[in-house]
Parts: C-alpha cells; structure tokens; sequence
C-alpha cells in the first residue's frame, strides 16, 4: 500500500498526527463545579454528598472527578491520628475507550489500581492533610472518554475538583506527558501524547501500534513515554513514570522530563484560568450580579 | 429518603388541592434540558455537538439547577447475530449508579458496613433499574430488523450505557428519555456487504469466496438506526393518598374507610417517599401503551426505587390503575410534543449552519 497518508504529509512539516506542534499541548477545557452540591429546592439531597467537582477534557480525552469530604472514616482501624485519610478510586466508563467498549471492573483492573495509588500518592504531596486528623477525603475519578493521557487529565481534575471543594492545598498539581520517538530519522521530543502516539511509542515497533494495550516497556529502544505531575509554582516533580528502556542514557530522560515541565506549566496555566474565572463568578454572585447559564460540559 | 410525618402529611395535602411543593400541577412535568444539542443562545458552542465524541450516540438529559443529571451514550459494533434470532440486531443496556453517591439514609447506620451495603444496595438498584428498562423499553426501541447487516452473519450490536450521576426522583423516567435521545442521536456508518468469489476455482477444491464488509467512512452518510423516533418513554406515576381524618370517617355514608388519592407525574425525591405506589407505564409515540410495571411504595429508608422486605408493599384500588394509565398517557403525549419541539427549534438554527462533518463535530476539541 503506498498511498501518501495524513500522517507522512504532516509529519513532512513536523506536524503531529493531529495537527500540533510538538510542543503544544492539547486542547484543554476545564469546568469547575460540574456537579454542584447544592440543590434549588433547599432540601439537603442526601444523595448529592459531594464537596466538590471538576471536569476536565484534555483534547478528546475527558475525565470527570468528583471530591468528598472531610467527612468520618468509616472504620475506627483506617483513621490516622494526625491527619486525613485520602481514598482514591479510579473507574472507567464502560463507553469510555475509542472503539470497542470494554467493561473494566474496578477492583481487579490492575491498570485502574495502580494509577489510583499514584493519584493518591500525587495528591497527598500536595493536599494538607494534617488539619484534618481523624477524617477521610474521598476522591472519585470517572474517566468519560479515553483517548491517551488519562492519568494526567485525572490528576488535574482532582485539583480542581479539591480546589472546588475548598481543601487547602500547597500547590496546584498540574500533570502532563511527554515522549520522544524516531520520527523521519531523527529525534523528536513531543508533549502530550494522545493515543496514536502512545501505541506507536510503547506498544509496537515501527508501522503503527500493536495490540490494544498499552502495556508498558517493550518498546523500541529509543522510545520514550513519560507521564509526569509537578506543582509549577514550586518548581517540584511529584510523579514521573517512565516504563520504556532509555538508549540515550540519563540525559535523554533529563531532555524529555524538561519537555514535560514545560507542558506542565502550560496546563497551570489553563487550570488557573479557569479557577480565577470561578472565583470571579462566585465573587459577582455574592455581590447580586449573578448570571445563571446553563452548565454545559 | 427520611421524611418526617408533618412534611409527609403537608406534601400529600397540597398534591391532593392539584398545587405540590414545587408549584407544578399534578401533570406538569419538570423542565428537562437536553444539552447533547448545545444551545443556540451561546453562539460559541456548535449545534448538534454530541456530549461524548467517541460514542456512535449520545445524550445528556438535567434538569438546570442540577438535581437530576443523567448521561446516555450508544457505541455500535458489528457481530455475529445470536443463533435463535439470525436477522435482528443485538441491544445491551447497562445502568451504571456508581457516581449517584450513597444514599442519605444509609450513611446515617453504622459506619463498618456502610461502604460494602451501600454498594450492595447500589448494585441491586442498578440490576433492578436495567431490567426494567429492558424489559419495558428495548424491545420496542429501535427496530431490530433494521440492524442486519448481513442476515445471518453480521449485525449491528447497540451498547447502551447509561449513567446517573444525580438523580431526583423518577430514575427511570430520565433514563427513558435519555435512552431515547442517544438513540435518535446515534450514527451507524454505512455497511455494505460484498461478495467475492476466488480467482482460482481450478487449485482449490471449493472456491473460497472473499466475503468482506465496505464501511462508508463519510458521515453525511451515516444514518440513524431505523425507527429510534418510535421509541417509548416511561412515565413514573406516583399515588399519593391520604387516610381519612376522624370527621370524614362519621360523615361518610358507606361504612369502609375512603381513602383519597391523587396520581402526580414526576415526582420528586419526597414526594416519591411519601408514596403509596408507583407506577411506571410505558408509552410510545401513537399513545399505545407498552408496558406496566408496579414498583413498591416509598417506605423510610430507599432512596431511588425498589421493593425492601415487606416495607414497600404497594396496594391500591383497581379503580385507580385506569386514572393511572390515562394519566400516563396524557403525559407522555405532552412530554414527546415538548421534546420533538426542542429537537426543531434546534434543528431550524443548526440547517443554516454547515453541515455537521467530523471536522465540525471536533472543531470544540481541538
């Protein structure tokens, strides 16, 4: 088959598969509040126990997170003495992966249960958690549509949604990926890899991506995928993850996690956007100068 | 839900006066919103933008003020038809409640258990709310002969999953609609069928025929699977009924008690809990009735639906399951003018716009 394809004529001038440049991220909306606590009739809803809610889509990837608490841990052996228990859990909709629609049951996907551990881990960094002793915050993920990048799309609606919530915070964490390929020959390191991208630089070898999951390492050795959430503000690393074999040794790590900063404070920027635009709208509500709009995702 | 004796008794006395707590009579049902179709006021949003992009169908049905939110989507394989029906389409339904929160009353018990009976609970709701959807709705959703592709070998398998996110009374009512609305808004691309026959008949014994599929990738192309405007709606219609006082009872000429009773259309969550029955009627768009399902009333302690040990024993007079179903049906021929009036208003903006091609369904994304 040697007909041109989109991708040979826009890789001939270094544009991605869809359209970017190497080093923007995706198209990114965030909306605070998506599921509102509070109810119009003034019955307390007991079903709608939420603090705080945020949804973010990152490209076509659109996840949904949704925060609750401080509220009693259930069982007097899961409190902590000094500070908040924070419970994580990370589900798919079943609708959620392009293509086929797969049902994964949350408590034995051992992809969902890892990612959720290093959720938990990413917000804990941040979160302070020792003003709430004895309590728990649970954080609910639901990942609407998955088209790469799930994790990072998740750790940023979890901060906003505990930003939505009013849990203090030291920093927003923000997330994003980079990665680096052989592409026409030479190397490039991109930000933001959406799911093409991430089969073709962990799953097969040249000629397209293999099976449906990505699975981590095996890759060509000069692939890198690196998935990385830092607090911008502070200038720290919270989580990296890189699963593929490095060639280029530890300064090819150095170039791409710099990638990833980048594109993690290009997300801050869009997250703080969107947080001022909140914060200005409860501001005009408090002083009467409300606009009701009809929330749309 | 937990609801005390005076605010049951105040809600009951104002549905039965045809005023209820929300200010609707006891037909109106409440303002539902669909927002799949983007509104035309915000001139920034595309018309006709689905909620989920990766889905073949999509919907999104609340309630502004966000009491009730539920999200629909339709994905759309191809596979082999089931042996016993060769030349139908496949529907899955799948309800999905993980996100509704526990409710209020169970997190009032004890804390041990809370977490593994609410999900219990949760999941018997789902299971119990799927199959009534199922049986009530699927088998006159869509027309199934329609989703052949290949009699006998290949057929369109319709995924439905629906997803409540909150919901304020009447799940299966806003599930219905949202159902119906993914439905309408699904796109099949176009299969065809082709035959091949082998090159060489001489080397091989038998000829071994290409079979192959042809989709159309174009999706001005693509069409909505064949009778999805037919599918039926279900209507929750809630008795509420009030026991005589003590001077009724001596006024009264026969010698049995009177129970005074009222049939109210979309109730709320406390209105569903001081219920004495609830009946879920379906209805389809020629006002034929397609199925009737009596479910318990709202005893202490449930929040969304289902019977709970002898708690929720429903009882009410034959006379009423006539008022019921009429009533029924009256609201459903409201609820299909208002949402087909919708679907035109927007139908009439977006015809001036272009065409809705892949590239204007992405352009939000991008």
């Amino acid at each position: 088959m040697t007909s041109l394809q989109r991708t040979d004529i826009l890789s001939l001038i270094h544009l991605r598969s869809d359209g970017r440049r190497p080093n923007e991220i995706r198209h990114m909306t965030c909306h605070l509040g998506a599921l509102p606590p509070t109810t119009d009739c003034g019955s307390a809803l007991p079903s709608s126990a939420c603090s705080g809610s945020a949804m973010v889509t990152m490209g076509l990837t659109q996840v949904l997170c949704i925060v609750r608490g401080p509220c009693d841990v259930g069982r007097r052996t899961e409190e902590l003495p000094d500070r908040a228990t924070l419970e994580v859990t990370m589900r798919t909709a079943p609708f959620a992966p392009p293509g086929d629609r797969r049902s994964t049951n949350p408590t034995s996907d051992r992809r969902l249960i890892e990612q959720s551990h290093l959720l938990q881990k990413a917000l804990s960094a941040s979160i302070l958690l020792h003003l709430y002793p004895k309590s728990k915050i649970s954080v609910t993920v639901m990942v609407l549509a998955d088209d790469g990048g799930r994790l990072e799309a998740a750790i940023n609606a979890c901060t906003l949604a505990l930003i939505d919530a009013g849990i203090p915070l030291k920093d927003m964490v923000c997330a994003c990926s980079a990665g680096r390929w052989n592409a026409g020959g030479s190397d490039e390191i991109v930000v933001d890899l959406n799911r093409r991208e991430i089969q073709a630089a962990t799953g097969g070898a040249s000629g397209g991506g293999g099976g449906n999951n990505s699975g981590g390492g095996g890759g060509t050795s000069d692939t890198i995928y690196l998935p990385v959430a830092t607090m911008p503000q502070r200038g720290t690393v919270v989580l990296s993850q890189c699963e593929s074999r490095l060639s280029g040794g530890a300064e090819a790590f150095g170039e791409v996690l710099e990638c990833a900063r980048a594109g993690c404070e290009m997300v801050m920027e869009v997250m703080a956007a969107a947080v001022r635009e909140r914060g200005a709208g409860l501001w005009k509500a408090r002083e009467g100068k409300a606009t009701v709009v009809l929330d749309d995702w | 839900m937990a609801i005390s004796a005076s605010e049951a008794h105040y809600i009951i006395e104002s549905c039965l006066t045809d005023l209820r707590i929300d200010g609707r009579s006891k037909c109106e049902h409440r303002p539902y919103t669909i927002t799949n179709r983007s509104t035309h006021t915000k001139t920034s949003q595309a018309a006709n933008a689905p909620a989920f992009i990766l889905s073949n169908g999509s919907s999104r049905i609340h309630l502004p003020g966000s009491t009730t939110d539920v999200v629909c989507s339709v994905k759309a394989d191809l596979v082999h038809p089931s042996p016993s029906k060769p030349n139908q389409g496949i529907l899955e339904l799948n309800v999905d409640l993980s996100l509704c929160g526990g409710g209020g009353t169970l997190e009032a018990s004890a804390g041990g258990g809370g977490a593994q009976k609410r999900r219990r609970q949760q999941r018997e709701e789902e299971s119990q709310i799927t199959s009534l959807l199922q049986r009530l709705i699927l088998p006159h959703a869509v027309n199934h002969e329609s989703l052949v592709v290949w009699p006998g070998k290949y057929v369109w398998r319709l995924s439905i999953d629906v997803m409540v996110l909150r919901c304020d009374g009447c799940v299966l009512d806003a599930s219905s609609i949202a159902i119906r609305e993914a439905l309408q808004n699904t796109k099949l691309p176009k299969v065809q069928a082709v035959m091949e026959k082998g090159n060489d008949d001489a080397n091989n014994g038998g000829s071994a025929s290409k079979n192959d599929l042809l989709v159309d990738g174009d999706h001005h192309k693509a069409v909505s699977p064949c009778g999805a405007e037919d599918c039926p709606l279900v209507i929750t219609v809630s008795v509420l009924s009030s026991p005589p006082s003590a001077t009724d009872a001596v006024t009264s000429t026969t010698g049995s008690k009177r129970y005074k009773s009222i049939a109210i259309i979309d109730a709320r969550t406390e209105e569903e809990a001081c219920a004495s029955t609830r009946v879920c009627v379906t209805v389809d768009t020629n006002g034929m009735v397609c199925g009737v399902h009596t479910l318990g009333g709202g005893g202490a302690g449930m929040e969304e639906e289902g019977e709970q040990g002898g708690a929720g024993g429903s009882s009410m007079p034959i006379s009423m399951l006539g008022e019921v179903v009429t009533t029924a049906s009256m609201a459903a021929k409201n609820l299909y003018t208002k949402l087909d009036r919708d679907r035109q208003v927007v139908k009439d903006v977006s015809s001036t716009d272009n065409d809705c091609g892949y590239g204007y369904l992405l352009k939000n994304h991008f």
